[in-house]
C-alpha cells in the first residue's frame, strides 16, 4: 500500500514555527498554586545549564519566597510609565528585544498594559519576542481564557477582566500544568503564604472556596488535556497517521446585539474547539446597538473565528440561507427570553424551521457583566423635552379652541403628535408621547374634566382605542425609523465605496490616487494620510489636512501596521493610545504602504468596513497606477530603441556617404592625381572639404541631440535682439535668398538664450533650404502675440503632407522616409524644437502657405513662439 | 596595373559619389555613364548598353531591388551593388535577384576596380561545359567527375564535389546561401543554412588550409572563391 503523505497545511504550520521562539506556559487554576515558583524553580535549572536566562518581568505579590526565589538571576528593569498621576512600572520590551537572551521569564500573561505601551496586552508583548526568536516561560490562570470566562464567572461569581484570546495557548509549545489540590492550596492561603492575613481571610470565604477551587481545578485540568489532545492530533497529521478524523463540522455563532453576544461566541467558540471546526461569528445588520455587535464579533475573530454581517429583514431565513450554503453544523444562539416581538422570536423560528442543523441555546449572562459590556451611550433627553413642549402647546391651544373643537379631535391630534415623535425620535419618544398625550386628552378634555376619572364608558373605549392606537403608531413609526437610519447608513457607506471606486478609476499616476486616498479618509474621519516604503524606511506621501502631522508614537504605530501587516491605533488592539488608525496597503500579497486615518471617536463599524474597503480599492489603484507607470517606461524604452536605430541608420547614411566620397576622393588622387586635369584635381579636393564639413555638422547635431536627450541642457535666459540673432544665423546659411526680413517694433526683443535661439534659426533656415529648389525664397517675419513674440520663417518649398506636420520635429523622421529625400541629419527640426521648448517656447509648423499661388510650391511656415522682453 | 576599358554606369543619388568615381574610373581606362534615379538607370541601359553597372540601392525614385529585377528582365549586365552594411538583407535579395557582386560603403577604390574587373571577365562567358576547369593549381574535371588540387586528387563526396565545381565556376562572384542551396539541394532546402556550412567546413579541410583561404565566407550573405 502506497505510504500516507502527511497533510501539507500540518506540514506548512509546523515549519512556520521553526525560526520563532519557544513558548512555554506555565498553567494554573487560581493564584498562588505556584506556578511562578515552578517556573522559576526551572530557570534555574536551565540556568545551571549554561542557558542564558533573564527575568524580564516576575510578579513577587509581595511573597518573599517568591522574591527570594528569584535569587541571582539577571532581571530586566521595569518601565515606568505615567498614568493618571500614578506611575506603573511595566515591562519593558524594547530593553527585552535589546538583550535578547536565550530564555525570558515574563510572568503573569493575562496582564493588560498601560496606555500608551507598544500593545494592549502584555500576550502581545510575549508574541513580539517570540518573534524575534526569544524563547518566552509565562504563567497563565486558567479563568483568564476568553472562552473560559463565563463559566469561571457562573462558577465563582467574580468576573475577571483581564482575558486572552485562547489562539495564544495554542501558540505555547509547551504548556505545564501547576497543580495543587484545593485543600493545599486553602492550607497555603491560610498560612499566608498567598495573600496579607487580612485579605486572605476575605478570599478564603470568596474567590477561594472549595467547591470554587475544585471547579477551577477541573477546568485547568480539561485545557490542559485539550491541548495534548490537539498535539497528538496534529502529530498523527504530521506523521500521516491515518486515523478517524471528525468529519467537517462548522460551528455558527449568532450575534445579536443583546447582551448574550459575547456569551454565545465563548460557547460556540469552545464548542468550535472541542470538535476542532471552524467557527463563525454572524449578525443580521438590523441598525441596533452597534459597539455590542462588534465587540462580540471581535472576540470571535480573537477566538480564532470569522466574522461575517449580511444586511437581511428575515433573521432566521438570513441564518438558513448562510449555514445551508457553508456547510454549517451546528448553530449556536442566546436564549433571548426578554423578547416579546414575534418577529425577532428567532429561538422559536429557528426551532421549528432548522431542522438540518443542531441548535445550541445559551442562557443568559446572570448579570450584566460590568467589565466587558460596553458602557451605554448616555440617555438623549431632547427627544422627549420636545415632546413635552409639544404636548403642552397642543393642550394649551385644544383648552383655547376648546369651544369649537370637538374632544375627539383632540385625540386624533395626540395620535398624530404620537406618530410625528416617534417616527423623528424613535420607538420610546412615540412610547412617551403616547402614555403622556393619553393622560393630558383624560385630564384636560375628557368629561369630568381636569379629573383623570372618565364619566361616559363611550368615552373611557375611545380612550382605551387612543393609547393602543398610540402604541402601535409609535411603535411602527419607530421602526420605521429605524430601519431608515440603518438602511441610510448603509446607502452611505455604499455610495461612498462607490465613489472612490470612481474616483480612483479617474485617478491616472500614483500621485493622484494618493491624494485621493488620504481625501477619502480625511473625509471620513477627520484627518488622511497615506505613507509608503521609501530609502528611509516608511515615509509619509500625502496628508490631508497638510498640517496633520504623525507624532512619534504614530509613526511607530504605522510603522508597526506596515511591518506587522496589521491594523494599529485607536480602536485596534495594538497601540490603541494613538489617536490615528492605520490599515496596511496590500498590493501584489505584499504591504507596500500604510493607510491612516484620525477618527473624531472610536470608529463604529460601518466605518471600519469602509476604511478597509478605501484601503483595498487604494492599493488597487496604487498597483494600477504602478503598472501604467511600468508601461509607460517601457514605452519610452521602446522610443528610446526606436530612436537608436534611426541613429543607426542615418549614421550608416549621412556619416556613410560622406566618407566614401572622402576616400574615394583622396585615392583617386593620390592614384592617378598627376594624370587628371587640374580642373578634376581641384573639385576632388573641394569635395573633400564639403564633405568632411558635412560629417562634422552631422556629428555636431548628433551632440546637440544626445545633450537634449540626456537632459543636460542648461539654458541662459538673456534679453536679446532678434534682429541681430537673425542676422547671425542667416549668415551661417550661404546661398539662400531672402525677400526680406521683417521684425516689428514692438517684437524687437525676447528672453532666450543667444547661443540655442540662434541654432534653432540656422536649423529652420536650413531646412527651408534643404526642401525648397534652388532660386527659392526664404522671408522671416517676427510679431508680437500678447506677452510672446511670434518668429515665423517661410519657405517656397515641396511642404509638408498634412498628416506629418506634427512629425517633421520628431528625430530622424526623415530617415522613415527611407533616404535619400534630401541630405542631412534627420535631426535639424527635432533640435529646433528641443531647445525652442527648453527655453519655454513653443514651435510648430504649417502647410501649404497660404499667401502662395495655389499652382506653385505649397511652401512652409515654421512658427517659434518665445516670451517677449 | 592593366588598362581595362568598358562603358560603366553609375547609379547613385549621391552628386559626391559621382563626383570621385567619375574621374577614378576615367583614370582607370573606363568610360563613365551617370544616373541619379532608377528610371533614369533603366533607360540609360537600355540606350547605352553599359558594360557593367555599379548600383546603389537607396534611390529617391524606386527601390534598388525592383531597379535590378526591371533590369534583369532585359539585360545580363553585371551588377555590382555598393550598398551599406546596415542592408544586409537588400544585399541578399539583390545577389539573388541576379547582381554579381557587392562592395560595401565606404570602399577602396582599388577594391572597387578589382571587383569590375572580374565581373567584366566573366561576362558573357556562362561556365557550364565539360571542358575541364583549372585555376591556381586546382582542376576539376566535369567529364570525369574528379577534382585534384596541385596534381594529388581529392576523395571528395559527391556533394562536395558538387560545390566546389559551382565556386569555382563562379570564383572571384559571392554565391549567396540561397544561390547554393537550390542549386545543390533543390528549391525546398534554401533555409538549410547550417547544411551548408558543415560541407563548406569539410571541403576546407579537404582543400587544406593554403587553398581554403581563397574560399572566404561573406558574414550573413554567402561564401565566394577568390582568384
Amino acid at each position: 500500500m502506497e505510504k500516507p503523505r502527511p497533510d501539507p497545511d500540518a506540514l506548512i504550520a509546523s515549519l512556520r514555527q521553526a525560526g520563532r521562539g519557544h513558548l512555554k506556559i506555565f498553567l494554573g487554576a487560581a493564584p498562588g498554586v505556584g506556578k511562578t515558583w515552578a517556573m522559576l524553580d526551572a530557570a534555574h535549572t536551565q540556568q545551571q545549564k549554561g542557558v542564558d536566562v533573564v527575568a524580564g518581568l516576575i510578579e513577587t505579590h509581595g511573597r518573599a519566597g517568591t522574591a527570594e526565589k528569584l535569587g541571582e538571576l539577571e532581571a530586566l528593569p521595569r518601565q515606568p510609565v505615567p498614568y493618571r498621576g500614578q506611575s506603573l512600572e511595566e515591562f519593558d520590551l524594547d530593553a527585552a528585544l535589546h538583550r535578547h537572551p536565550q530564555l525570558l521569564l515574563v510572568d503573569e500573561l493575562a496582564h493588560t498594559n498601560a496606555p500608551g505601551l507598544r500593545h494592549a496586552k502584555r500576550w502581545q508583548d510575549v508574541q513580539e519576542l517570540l518573534e524575534a526568536g526569544i524563547n518566552v516561560w509565562s504563567t497563565l490562570n486558567v479563568q483568564h481564557l476568553e472562552s473560559l470566562n463565563d463559566q469561571v464567572a457562573r462558577i465563582t461569581g467574580v468576573r475577571v477582566g483581564e482575558t486572552l484570546p485562547d489562539t495564544v495557548l495554542d501558540l505555547a509549545d509547551e504548556i505545564e500544568l501547576i497543580d495543587l489540590p484545593p485543600a493545599e492550596l486553602r492550607t497555603r492561603l491560610e498560612e499566608g503564604h498567598i495573600y496579607r492575613p487580612d485579605v486572605a481571610l476575605r478570599a478564603l470565604d470568596g474567590f477561594f472556596r472549595e467547591g470554587n477551587l475544585g471547579a477551577l481545578r477541573e477546568i485547568a485540568l480539561r485545557r490542559a488535556a485539550q491541548r495534548i489532545d490537539r498535539d497528538v492530533a496534529s502529530y498523527m497529521r504530521l506523521s500521516a497517521i491515518p486515523g478517524p478524523w471528525p468529519v467537517a463540522e462548522k460551528v455558527l455563532a449568532l450575534v445579536g446585539p443583546d447582551l448574550s453576544a459575547q456569551n454565545v461566541v465563548r460557547h460556540a467558540a469552545r464548542l468550535a474547539d472541542a470538535l476542532r471546526a471552524p467557527l463563525v461569528a454572524f449578525h443580521a445588520e438590523g441598525g441596533d446597538d452597534n459597539t455590542r455587535v462588534q465587540a462580540a464579533l471581535d472576540l470571535a475573530v480573537q477566538l480564532g473565528g470569522m466574522a461575517v454581517t449580511v444586511n437581511a429583514r428575515d433573521l432566521a431565513q438570513a441564518v438558513l440561507d448562510y449555514a445551508a450554503a457553508n456547510n454549517i453544523t451546528h448553530i449556536v444562539l442566546g436564549r433571548d427570553a426578554a423578547r416579546w416581538r414575534p418577529r425577532r422570536r428567532l429561538t422559536e423560528s429557528l426551532t421549528r424551521r432548522a431542522t438540518a442543523f443542531t441548535l445550541h441555546l445559551v442562557p443568559l449572562p446572570a448579570a450584566p457583566p460590568p467589565l466587558t459590556a460596553a458602557p451605554r451611550p448616555p440617555r438623549n433627553w431632547e427627544p422627549y423635552v420636545l415632546a413635552g413642549v409639544l404636548l403642552g402647546a397642543v393642550t394649551l391651544g385644544g383648552i383655547a379652541a376648546q369651544s369649537y373643537l370637538p374632544q375627539e379631535a383632540m385625540g386624533l391630534i395626540f395620535t398624530g403628535l404620537i406618530a410625528a415623535m416617534a417616527s423623528r425620535s424613535g420607538r420610546n419618544a412615540g412610547l412617551f408621547t403616547a402614555i403622556i398625550g393619553f393622560f393630558l386628552w383624560n385630564f384636560f378634555f375628557l368629561p369630568p374634566l381636569y379629573t383623570f376619572s372618565v364619566s361616559d364608558p363611550q368615552d373611557l373605549v375611545a380612550l382605551l382605542v387612543f393609547l393602543l392606537v398610540g402604541l402601535l403608531t409609535g411603535t411602527l413609526a419607530g421602526r420605521v425609523r429605524l430601519e431608515a437610519v440603518s438602511s441610510a447608513a448603509r446607502v452611505e457607506a455604499l455610495r461612498r465605496i462607490s465613489l472612490f471606486g470612481q474616483r480612483f478609476s479617474r485617478a491616472a499616476t500614483f500621485s493622484d490616487v494618493l491624494r485621493g486616498a488620504a481625501e477619502e479618509a480625511a473625509s471620513m474621519t477627520g484627518a488622511g494620510i497615506v505613507l509608503l516604503q521609501g530609502v528611509n524606511g516608511l515615509e509619509m506621501e500625502v496628508c490631508v489636512p497638510a498640517e496633520a502631522v504623525l507624532d512619534e508614537a504614530a509613526q511607530a504605530a504605522a510603522e508597526w501596521c506596515y511591518s506587522h501587516d496589521m491594523e494599529t491605533g485607536i480602536g485596534t488592539t495594538t497601540l490603541p493610545s494613538v489617536p490615528w488608525r492605520f490599515l496596511p496597503l496590500h498590493t501584489n500579497g505584499t504591504v507596500t504602504g500604510v493607510l491612516g486615518g484620525r477618527p473624531k471617536t472610536v470608529p463604529p463599524p460601518p466605518l471600519a468596513q469602509t476604511l478597509v474597503t478605501l484601503a483595498g480599492q487604494a492599493a488597487m489603484a496604487l498597483e494600477r497606477a504602478r503598472l501604467a507607470m511600468q508601461t509607460a517606461r517601457a514605452q519610452a524604452q521602446e522610443d528610446s530603441q526606436k530612436l537608436r536605430n534611426a541613429l543607426l541608420s542615418s549614421l550608416s547614411h549621412d556619416l556613410r556617404t560622406p566618407l566614401t566620397a572622402i576616400r574615394g576622393a583622396a585615392e583617386t588622387l593620390a592614384q592617378s592625381g598627376t594624370a587628371l586635369a587640374p580642373a578634376i584635381q581641384a573639385d576632388l579636393l573641394t569635395s573633400i572639404i564639403e564633405d568632411t564639413a558635412r560629417m562634422t555638422k552631422f556629428l555636431s547635431n548628433i551632440m546637440d541631440m544626445a545633450r537634449v536627450e540626456a537632459g543636460g541642457l542648461t539654458v541662459r535666459r538673456e534679453r536679446l535682439r532678434l534682429a541681430e540673432l537673425v542676422e547671425a544665423a542667416i549668415a551661417r546659411i550661404p546661398g539662400a535668398q531672402y525677400t526680406g526680413v521683417n521684425i516689428a517694433p514692438d517684437a524687437s526683443h525676447v528672453l532666450a538664450d543667444p547661443v540655442l535661439l540662434e541654432q534653432v534659426v540656422v536649423n529652420i533656415l536650413d531646412n527651408a533650404m534643404k526642401y525648397a529648389p534652388a532660386g527659392s525664397r526664404v522671408a522671416i517675419q517676427a510679431a508680437r502675440r500678447g506677452e510672446k513674440v511670434r518668429l515665423a520663417v517661410s519657405d517656397e518649398g515641396v511642404g509638408i503632407p498634412p498628416g506629418e506636420l506634427e512629425a517633421v520635429f520628431d528625430s530622424f523622421f526623415r530617415a522613415t522616409r527611407g533616404d535619400r529625400v534630401a541630405p542631412g541629419t534627420g535631426l535639424g527640426l527635432a533640435i529646433a524644437k528641443a531647445f525652442t521648448e527648453a527655453m519655454g517656447g513653443s514651435i510648430m509648423a504649417q502647410s501649404p502657405r497660404l499667401d502662395l499661388p495655389a499652382d506653385g510650391l505649397p511652401g512652409t511656415i515654421i512658427t517659434v513662439e518665445l516670451p517677449a522682453a | 596595373m592593366s588598362i581595362a576599358s568598358g562603358r560603366i554606369l553609375v547609379v547613385d543619388d549621391e552628386p559626391q559619389i559621382h563626383r570621385f568615381l567619375a574621374p577614378a574610373l576615367q583614370a582607370a581606362g573606363f568610360e563613365p555613364l551617370r544616373a541619379e534615379r532608377g528610371e533614369a538607370a533603366l533607360r540609360a541601359v537600355a540606350a547605352n548598353a553599359p558594360d557593367l553597372v555599379l548600383l546603389d540601392l537607396g534611390l529617391p525614385d524606386m527601390d534598388g531591388h525592383a531597379v535590378l529585377q526591371k533590369l534583369r528582365e532585359f539585360s545580363s549586365v553585371p551588377v555590382i551593388i555598393l550598398s551599406a552594411r546596415d542592408r544586409e538583407a537588400e544585399k541578399i535579395a539583390a545577389l539573388d535577384a541576379g547582381a554579381d557582386d557587392y562592395v560595401e560603403k565606404p570602399f577602396g577604390l582599388g577594391e572597387l576596380l578589382a571587383r569590375i574587373r572580374t565581373a567584366l571577365r566573366h561576362k558573357g562567358q556562362p561556365e557550364v561545359s565539360s571542358q575541364p576547369l583549372e585555376f591556381d593549381g586546382l582542376v576539376i574535371d566535369p567529364a570525369s567527375a574528379k577534382a585534384a588540387l596541385h596534381g594529388e586528387a581529392l576523395t571528395l563526396t559527391r556533394r562536395e564535389y558538387e560545390l566546389l565545381l559551382l565556386l569555382a565556376r563562379n570564383r572571384g562572384r559571392v554565391l549567396t546561401h540561397r544561390q547554393i542551396l537550390t542549386a545543390l539541394w533543390g528549391p525546398a532546402h534554401t533555409e538549410d543554412v547550417a547544411y551548408l556550412r558543415v560541407y563548406i567546413g569539410q571541403l576546407r579541410k579537404k582543400l587544406g588550409a593554403s587553398f581554403s583561404a581563397r574560399l572566404s565566407t561573406e558574414p550573413g550573405v554567402g561564401y565566394r572563391l577568390q582568384e
